[in-house]
């Protein structure tokens, strides 16, 4: 009796120390909503968070083996392509729209510019099969990955089992994927009351919640929603947005409203890179809204800014960067894996 | 004696357990057919008195949630059950569907297709994983059925027609709930005709859908209407 009695608690500290390791691999934070993402379906571990950001990093996924998500969203800018208009791919082909930065993503419900993507564990599939991207496919990479000498181990590690599928591959770079998590901005801080805004900052704030918050709603900085912001179309591209995906004519000229976090980092900006400064994208607000048909409601009456106003403003963007997420150690380059395939 | 006792009860269940099963199953069995022949997925299967030279190299679809109903009134359905048919593989066009309690039935229902709330459920695994070729990349969704071949009629590149019909999101919903009444038999023979498919389809103009559209939507209904039960 006592025997069982010492194994029971046993297994109950065993439980609890086991969810509270589990918790830590994922904390929301404390000003943070729910996450929209159903963890139930993929639990994070330590070990498939590792095997994610291994194959995050590794340019394994495409088709000559020299491009990796990494290429086009590196963490220094917030995990998108820094002075890339446009992605960047496979033969140096360009491809038609910017990169966006990867952070926050437990709490979107749809992915990319246009939000063809319904799921986190899927996005991985796209640039993976994007000619002008990876150009791969993942039943090759599962095949690649199969063959390789370190992967079999690190799948049997994760998930039990060697045997390596292409579930457990979008699972486990989706895991790496929600572990990218930004909230340790001044501005955060600021709402957890252990710092104050400049008057300078304050004011951007302010101005910031009267004419911006509305489609970059607080505290992710978007509403996740898809509007058309009165940028001209690029005669070049002819991107129409989320029409793209719909086909629904409502939709022409939408893109995702993106996330402001680390704004400071991720240029340039735009679903195309156009503005390079965030004093262009200001001046784009104010003075170069196209109207047209589908133009968001938001942006139906003018705003109307001082140039000291603006000032202010940016002031307020740059209080939402966030330095322990842009070098975090935990999102580097995994060198203690790619070095044992060297040795191997 | 112990062991030996357990091995021989291990053996006799393993016996009767397989006979058991099959007389307590349900062999579901998708034959697909060109007209009345037997349909050939090579290289070399040009149809006899075909001027199109048609030539079939793909045929693929998802059966899912398998139902079976007496009266109108579920009385057996098969759990996770989503299947990858594929006429090139002979070993997925047969289906045993358990039914341990020789329950009858005298209609069958199933989805041609995957259903919306699994297209939008995230990476799954076994039928439903993306490395079966089944799923698209640039926008998120299943396709649940694939026809792939060449006729002299497409005007493309080789000559080449592709059909990839999916979508889950209305108005380009292209799942097809398919019901026919059956006889109360432990064997089901399903049969799709894609003759009856091309002579619907226009291949001169129509010979490429590869995302969800109000064409998509239309050629699924033709597909959904090409299955018939057989010799039951």
């Amino acid at each position: 009796m006592k025997h069982k009695l010492l194994l029971l608690s046993l297994l109950c500290f065993a439980i609890v120390a086991f969810r509270s390791v589990e918790d830590s691999l994922f904390v929301v934070p404390s000003n943070f909503p729910k996450p929209v993402y159903n963890f139930s379906k993929n639990s994070l571990t330590a070990n498939k968070i590792q095997l994610g950001r291994a194959l995050f990093y590794d340019p394994i996924l495409s088709r000559d083996n020299l491009i990796s998500c990494a290429s086009c969203h590196s963490q220094f800018s917030a995990f998108t392509h820094i002075d890339h208009a446009l992605s960047h791919g496979i033969d140096d082909k360009i491809g038609f729209r910017n990169s966006p930065a990867l952070m926050n993503l437990a709490w979107q419900t749809s992915f990319m510019r246009d939000g063809a993507i319904n799921h986190l564990d899927m996005l991985a599939l796209a640039p993976m099969s994007n000619p002008d991207e990876m150009d791969e496919n993942i039943t090759h990479v599962v095949f690649k990955l199969q063959a390789n000498n370190v992967y079999p181990k690190l799948f049997f590690e994760a998930f039990g089992d060697s045997v390596i599928t292409g579930e457990h591959t979008l699972k486990a770079i989706a895991q790496f994927m929600l572990t990218l998590v930004s909230s340790n901005s001044k501005y955060d801080s600021v709402m957890r009351k252990q710092s104050v805004f400049t008057s300078q900052e304050k004011n951007g704030y302010v101005l910031f919640k009267k004419n911006c918050a509305s489609c970059h709603t607080e505290p992710l900085f978007t509403n996740d929603n898809f509007r058309n912001n009165g940028l001209a179309i690029d005669t070049t591209l002819k991107d129409f947005g989320r029409y793209r995906a719909t086909k629904n004519p409502s939709d022409s000229l939408k893109f995702k409203v993106p996330t402001l976090r680390n704004i400071e980092f991720s240029y340039p900006y735009m679903h195309d890179g156009r503005f390079k400064k965030l004093s262009q994208v200001i001046n784009h607000y104010t003075n170069g809204i196209e109207k047209n048909r589908t133009l968001a409601p938001e942006l139906q009456k003018a705003i109307e800014l001082t140039s000291n106003e603006k000032v202010d403003i940016i002031a307020f963007l740059l209080t939402l960067s966030d330095k322990s997420f842009l070098f975090n150690p935990k999102y580097f380059y995994p060198k203690e894996i790619f070095s044992k395939t060297v040795k191997d | 004696m112990k062991g030996k006792i357990a091995v021989f009860l291990l053996f006799f269940m393993n016996v009767y357990g397989k006979t058991f099963s099959q007389t307590n199953s349900i062999q579901f069995s998708i034959i697909p057919t060109f007209g009345a022949a037997t349909l050939h997925l090579s290289d070399s299967a040009f149809y006899a008195n075909d001027t199109t030279h048609l030539q079939l190299t793909a045929v693929k679809c998802y059966i899912s949630n398998i139902q079976f109903l007496k009266n109108g009134k579920l009385v057996l359905e098969e759990k996770n059950s989503y299947h990858l048919v594929d006429a090139s593989e002979i070993n997925s066009l047969k289906i045993s569907i358990n039914n341990q309690q020789n329950i009858s039935f005298d209609q069958l229902k199933f989805n041609l297709g995957i259903d919306s709330a699994t297209n939008v459920a995230g990476a799954m695994g076994g039928n439903l994983d993306p490395t079966k070729g089944m799923y698209w990349a640039w926008q998120s969704g299943y396709i649940n059925f694939k026809l792939e071949g060449t006729s002299a009629l497409c005007k493309t590149r080789n000559n080449e027609f592709q059909f990839h019909l999916g979508g889950y999101q209305q108005p380009n919903d292209c799942l097809q709930t398919l019901c026919f009444p059956i006889n109360n038999s432990s064997k089901i023979n399903l049969r799709l005709d894609v003759q009856q498919i091309l002579q619907q389809i226009d291949l001169t103009k129509t010979n490429h859908i590869m995302s969800p559209s109000a064409e998509a939507v239309l050629v699924s209904k033709i597909v959904a209407n090409a299955f018939t039960i057989y010799k039951n």
